[in-house]
């Protein structure tokens, strides 16, 4: 009960916050501290409540982010036709791992992800006429809801913060239902489950296919928020790392953790990029080398990330 | 070992360094580095099995995947922060030299990478076939709990093992880096290729990952004379994800291993 009183509590804060605050930068540090916590929670799904560790999540997350700039740039349609398109093929190109992969374990797995998120990484790249390579999109601002052209950055908060209320019950859902505990048990021992007639495949490849969904969104979002897509980033390997760092600092398998995880997370490295992003900007590989840390240590010392660790005292 | 190391690529990198710093600061030739960087190496590999690997070695596979990925982003931002992103060259004096053999025309840095990494394979399995200590190290990955019941100091093996790998792959860093640019992600795009070619020829296959690193390199040089460069690694990735769909265990794998998380 007390997690769900915090979770009330954050998502209370956060969506009064625009009410209060007028501060571009802060509004700006809770839309993405909302759209990364949404991925995380979307990463949550498939890698803590389902144990599918993924390392390639930023597939998805680029083919919502190109799905929404696509369909402005290319054929002058609304971003949120884009969205649901990225959407539907995230979630179609992870039922798809899902099933071929579903034999692979541990770092099979996740080398598996890695590869897929390369190709795509590659594709767009590659395919200047329809995604215009390497250089990216920049992604047109028509103002309006529909054109999602907004400049109010409140408004912006609240968006993403349904985002981010649809992503946090869909946790709580996995952790109160009959199909929750069937896919913990999956993820505990996916034998044990089989032989108790659990339809393990068909809970795997589901999770994978909502959690890609989810993290789609977040990308249209993310990159109708952000005016620009770049296929080194949104398909990066960093971009995987940081939904699962993310998501592991908070709590896998915890509602609320992966949005924590993301405010310490995209706070501690804001802070870092301020201090140290002037001078010399290699320097901004600090805060990368304080994450790498933070996961090598939380991994080890405390794997159930933040939550469990609050839940232990 | 059965751990997959996720900054693998990052010791590469390394190394590629440790040839870049050497012939910079000390003129040295990098293959004269080579003789110094192999114990270096091993003494590196030594110390992060012994700071980083050994709580670990016997936790879940989620555990010993992000403790490598943690390790990865360290290394590559460590590179970073000290050596900036700048992406630096060593041009010894023959590096425009070329021999030719029948009709194809070598480098000669890639010649003496190509000699040196044959016979570094060749000595490789020697030792892990026929070596005491190979047969050790065999034994402790095929059953630990058995090995450790023979009397075999199975935490040890596995630290010889870790460090004789990093040792491996910090000589191939050394040999690549009169070829390619040294950059603090250099290690990816190497390190890619190499999971692909032990992958494909079956994990704990020697032989296997060599006729596999042929199959890649085939690929590899078809596909970008067939549909152009910029599509090869593509074609790659794509054999990879078939292959690991089709038959996880690789060409020469035992079969199932894939299940086990082997």
């Amino acid at each position: 009960m007390r997690t769900y009183g915090a979770a009330i509590g954050f998502f209370a804060v956060v969506g009064l916050a625009p009410l209060v605050v007028s501060d571009a930068f802060l509004l700006d540090s809770l839309v993405l501290i909302l759209i990364w916590g949404s991925a995380a929670g979307a990463w949550n799904i498939a890698g803590g409540y389902a144990g599918q560790i993924s390392l390639g999540h930023s597939a998805f997350f680029g083919l919502g982010a190109y799905a929404a700039a696509l369909c402005g740039v290319r054929w002058n349609i609304s971003p949120w036709y884009g969205l649901a398109i990225g959407a539907a093929l995230a979630s179609a190109a992870g039922m798809v791992i899902g099933f071929l992969s579903n034999r692979l374990r541990g770092p099979y797995f996740v080398i598996a992800t890695i590869a897929v998120s390369q190709v795509l990484l590659l594709g767009a790249s590659r395919w200047r006429g329809f995604t215009s390579g390497s250089e990216g999109i920049p992604v047109p601002f028509r103002p309006g809801f529909w054109t999602l052209g907004i400049a109010d950055k409140r408004i912006w908060v609240w968006i993403v913060l349904a985002l981010a209320l649809l992503v946090y019950l869909a946790q709580v859902y996995l952790e109160r239902s009959r199909r929750g505990f069937q896919l913990a048990a999956v993820r505990e021992d996916e034998d044990a489950a089989l032989s108790l007639g659990v339809a393990a495949r068909r809970l795997k490849v589901a999770a994978i296919a909502v959690s890609a969904a989810f993290t789609a969104v977040c990308g249209a979002l993310w990159a109708q928020y952000v005016g620009f897509v770049d296929p080194l980033y949104v398909f990066s390997i960093d971009l995987s790392i940081r939904f699962s760092l993310s998501a592991i600092i908070g709590g896998l398998g915890s509602a609320l953790g992966p949005f924590l995880g993301a405010v310490l997370v995209t706070t501690v490295e804001t802070w870092l990029r301020a201090q140290f992003g002037g001078l010399g900007s290699h320097l901004v590989g600090l805060y990368l080398i304080l994450y790498g840390i933070a996961l090598i240590v939380m991994v080890r010392y405390a794997p159930q990330g933040l939550m469990g660790w609050m839940r232990e005292r | 070992m059965r751990v997959v190391n996720f900054a693998h690529g990052e010791f590469l990198m390394l190394g590629m360094y440790a040839a870049f710093w050497a012939f910079t600061l000390l003129h040295a030739d990098p293959y004269l580095t080579l003789i110094v960087a192999v114990p270096l190496f091993l003494a590196v590999g030594w110390g992060s099995y012994a700071l980083i690997m050994r709580p670990i070695v016997h936790t879940s596979h989620n555990v010993q995947v992000f403790t490598t990925v943690g390790l990865s982003i360290v290394l590559q931002n460590l590179a970073l922060v000290l050596w900036t992103g700048d992406a630096r060259f060593v041009r010894t004096g023959y590096y425009g030299e070329v021999i030719s053999i029948g009709g194809a025309v070598l480098n000669v840095a890639q010649a003496v990478a190509f000699v040196l990494a044959v016979a570094a394979t060749a000595a490789l399995f020697v030792f892990m076939r026929w070596s005491y200590t190979g047969k050790l190290m065999r034994a402790t990955a095929q059953d630990r709990a058995a090995a450790a019941l023979m009397g075999i100091n199975t935490d040890r093996i596995y630290a010889l093992t870790w460090a004789v790998g990093i040792a491996c792959v910090g000589a191939a860093g050394v040999l690549l880096a009169p070829i390619y640019a040294v950059y603090p992600t250099a290690g990816l795009q190497f390190v890619l290729i190499a999971y692909i070619a032990v992958v494909l020829g079956g994990l704990g296959n020697m032989v296997g990952a060599l006729i596999a690193a042929l199959i890649v390199a085939a690929v590899e040089v078809i596909g970008s004379y067939t549909i152009g460069t910029g599509w090869k690694e593509v074609l790659y990735l794509l054999l990879f994800i078939a292959i690991l769909i089709v038959r996880p265990a690789g060409l020469f794998g035992q079969r199932g291993a894939e299940a086990l998380g082997m």
